[in-house]
């Protein structure tokens, strides 16, 4: 699944050094290559927004919706809210099952081992005791309110609704409560990435160290698009602008083709 | 897949079987209906509540049965022992039913109740609930005419269509026996909107059609006193001081109250309403009061139906209309209405939507005008050997 982050260094090493135009260190690559994978990670919600407004082919793996959602999917954690019973509200889920089991964090404490940070909002779903789970309608505040002033359109455990702010989870009706069941589908971030290294090989030369590295948890498909991206980033930190330029014109044509 | 979830002894009994094997300690329910659980033991006042009960049986005979009343707990549709029933151990849960079903052994035991009852029937009609959700599985996502909608507006238009099509589409006829008292007066169902007939039932349980006061009468909406001047006057608060209404007095004390409807025979050679005053007399007679069965006319002021003196004791069948809304989410939608509501709603989606091409939602209108005459249509419930029998009268004089 995820991309091998020391065939990506070495490849963006080998191309930079053609004609010995430069080299980046393996910290500038892990902080360009972290930048860039944050980078791709975030155009898939725009890119998903757009295709969503196109008609698709119902084709396999021609699908570019289905194509985009599978980048994401890799990154869809789920996990049981908190009842907060003194604020009457939901925390958002401590602790996750996706591809891994994870501790989910809210703020920007440094992470650790089984731990990643908390990226976007997914699907609420209240799981009653009897019946099918129910998706919670997402309201902004100004909704929460007057939602219930209408009889026809009043919360009930069927439909029941929630405003999302600070984390919080403010859910109706509030028969919703302790002892109730309430999921919550998220999107956590990408883990940074992290080339590690030995400094014992021959010369004193780095010798990649896998067992400390972290990986790209982006797919497959997105190789050469990192590596063009890394290599965009890289021109600019050995001031090369031919670097630059061919990279930025192969990504221009490579996103040409995918929205075309 | 299936529609039909219950087997049948689930359906026409409402009980379902359970063997004990000496470990499992819980056993899930399958009724179309959600058990509802209050109490275990009888002596909690809420045990009534239960909509079943649960009964155990060494080997399954009738008359063997006993009800459990302690022990247990039930979570959903999970009844947990406390301890694990013993291996083949009979175990049963009866739904409600009015004759009780049939573990009991007396009638402490019996299951009585309209659970079972109320499931009868109902593969006819499908809850709200589904139809919102159903609307939003096939009419709502990327690549369709609505790519994405609040719920609370389809649950919105949803429910305004369940309204609206009570109104005169569906047969929501709801109807109530009840007996007029010596204030002449009955209050209105609670989910009143609108009334459709009014019959007084004689000895022979036959019905005959009251009919409205019209312009004979009415009851106004506010009696403020008045003064010598003819002001309305006020009380320490500021407000209008009302009273009783005369016309209300006289209409109830009028002739009619010494000339109550006979109980045996009503026909048009018995008293006519009004003789003094030639109303539904048989010379110069007004076809409107041409009635010898009495009157009623609706109280807006007291929220009550106000009856003839002649119907004083009598019994009446009142037959009126609600908004299908009056209880929950549960409420039931004829099939043959379905697909009527889903047009409904998605042209109330697409119509109330911004730059939505006026094409699209004229052929949005059409469809759910073509759609609502169908469902009519078909809950006018016309058989076609009905008919027949009414046109074999063709040649009759037609009387009204």
């Amino acid at each position: 699944m995820a991309i091998n982050v020391d065939t990506v260094y070495k490849t963006v090493l080998l191309i930079l050094n053609k004609e010995q135009r430069g080299y980046i260190t393996p910290d500038e690559f892990n902080k360009t290559a972290t930048q860039v994978q944050l980078d791709i990670f975030e155009q898939y919600f725009d890119d998903l927004n757009q295709q969503l407004r196109v008609p698709q082919a119902d084709f396999d793996y021609a699908d570019r919706q289905m194509n985009i959602d599978e980048k994401i999917s890799y990154f869809k954690v789920q996990g049981n809210c908190d009842y907060n019973t003194t604020g009457s509200y939901w925390n958002l889920p401590t602790t996750a099952v996706g591809n891994l089991n994870l501790n989910i964090i809210y703020d920007n404490s440094p992470l650790g081992n089984g731990e990643a940070y908390f990226y976007r909002l997914g699907t609420v779903t209240y799981i009653p005791l009897t019946g099918y789970p129910v998706e919670l309608q997402r309201l902004q505040r100004s909704d929460f309110y007057t939602i219930d002033k209408s009889p026809l359109t009043r919360p009930t455990e069927d439909f029941p609704c929630y405003l999302y702010e600070g984390n919080r989870l403010l859910i109706k009706p509030t028969s919703i409560s302790s002892g109730s069941t309430v999921e919550a589908s998220m999107i956590r971030k990408p883990l940074d990435i992290n080339w590690a290294f030995q400094a014992n090989g021959p010369g004193g030369s780095y010798i990649w160290d896998s067992s400390n590295s972290q990986n790209f948890e982006l797919e497959q498909s997105e190789q050469v698009n990192v590596i063009l991206r890394i290599l965009q980033y890289s021109g600019i930190v050995i001031r090369d602008p031919q670097v630059i330029q061919a990279a930025s014109a192969e990504v221009a044509q490579n996103e040409a083709n995918k929205k075309g | 897949m299936s529609l039909l979830t219950e087997n049948n002894r689930q359906y026409y009994e409402g009980a379902q079987g359970f063997r004990g094997d000496g470990t499992t300690t819980k056993f899930t329910t399958t009724f179309d209906t959600d058990l509802k659980w209050y109490a275990a033991e009888r002596t909690d006042e809420s045990y009534g509540k239960n909509n079943f009960k649960l009964y155990t049986s060494a080997n399954g005979i009738p008359g063997s049965w006993s009800e459990v009343v302690a022990d247990y707990t039930v979570s959903g549709n999970t009844i947990e022992f406390t301890t694990a029933p013993v291996d083949d151990l009979y175990i049963v849960v009866q739904l409600k039913k009015l004759d009780g079903g049939e573990y009991g052994n007396n009638t402490t035991e019996k299951a009585f109740g309209s659970i079972v009852e109320d499931n009868y029937g109902s593969y006819a009609y499908t809850e709200l609930n589904d139809v919102i959700n159903n609307f939003l599985v096939a009419y709502v996502g990327a690549g369709k005419l609505i790519p994405s909608v609040k719920r609370s507006d389809i649950i919105f238009h949803a429910k305004r269509a369940m309204q609206e099509f009570s109104y005169d589409t569906l047969k929501s006829v709801n109807s109530q026996e009840l007996t007029v008292p010596h204030n002449l007066s009955v209050v209105l169902p609670q989910d009143y909107v609108n009334y459709v007939n009014f019959y007084w039932v004689d000895d022979q349980g036959v019905q005959h059609v009251i009919m409205p006061t019209n312009n004979l009468t009415s009851s106004p909406y506010s009696v403020p006193l008045q003064d010598d001047q003819g002001v309305p006057t006020q009380d320490n608060f500021d407000n209008n001081i009302t009273g009783t209404s005369i016309i209300e007095d006289r209409w109830n004390s009028n002739y009619m109250k010494d000339n109550v409807i006979d109980d045996t025979i009503a026909g048009w050679e018995y008293y006519y309403g009004w003789p003094e005053f030639g109303y539904g007399q048989l010379f110069g007679l007004d076809t409107q009061y041409a009635n010898s069965n009495g009157y009623f006319t609706i109280n807006d002021r007291e929220g009550k139906i106000s009856f003839s003196a002649n119907l004083v004791d009598k019994i009446v069948i009142f037959e009126y209309i609600s908004d299908g809304l009056s209880t929950n989410l549960k409420t039931k939608v004829p099939k043959l209405a379905e697909e009527a509501m889903y047009a409904y709603i998605s042209h109330a989606v697409i119509a109330s939507r911004i730059n939505q091409p006026e094409y699209i939602v004229q052929r949005l209108k059409r469809e759910a005008s073509a759609k609502l005459r169908n469902a009519k249509i078909r809950l006018s419930n016309l058989k076609i050997n009905e008919i027949v029998q009414v046109m074999r009268g063709k040649s009759k004089w037609i009387k009204h």
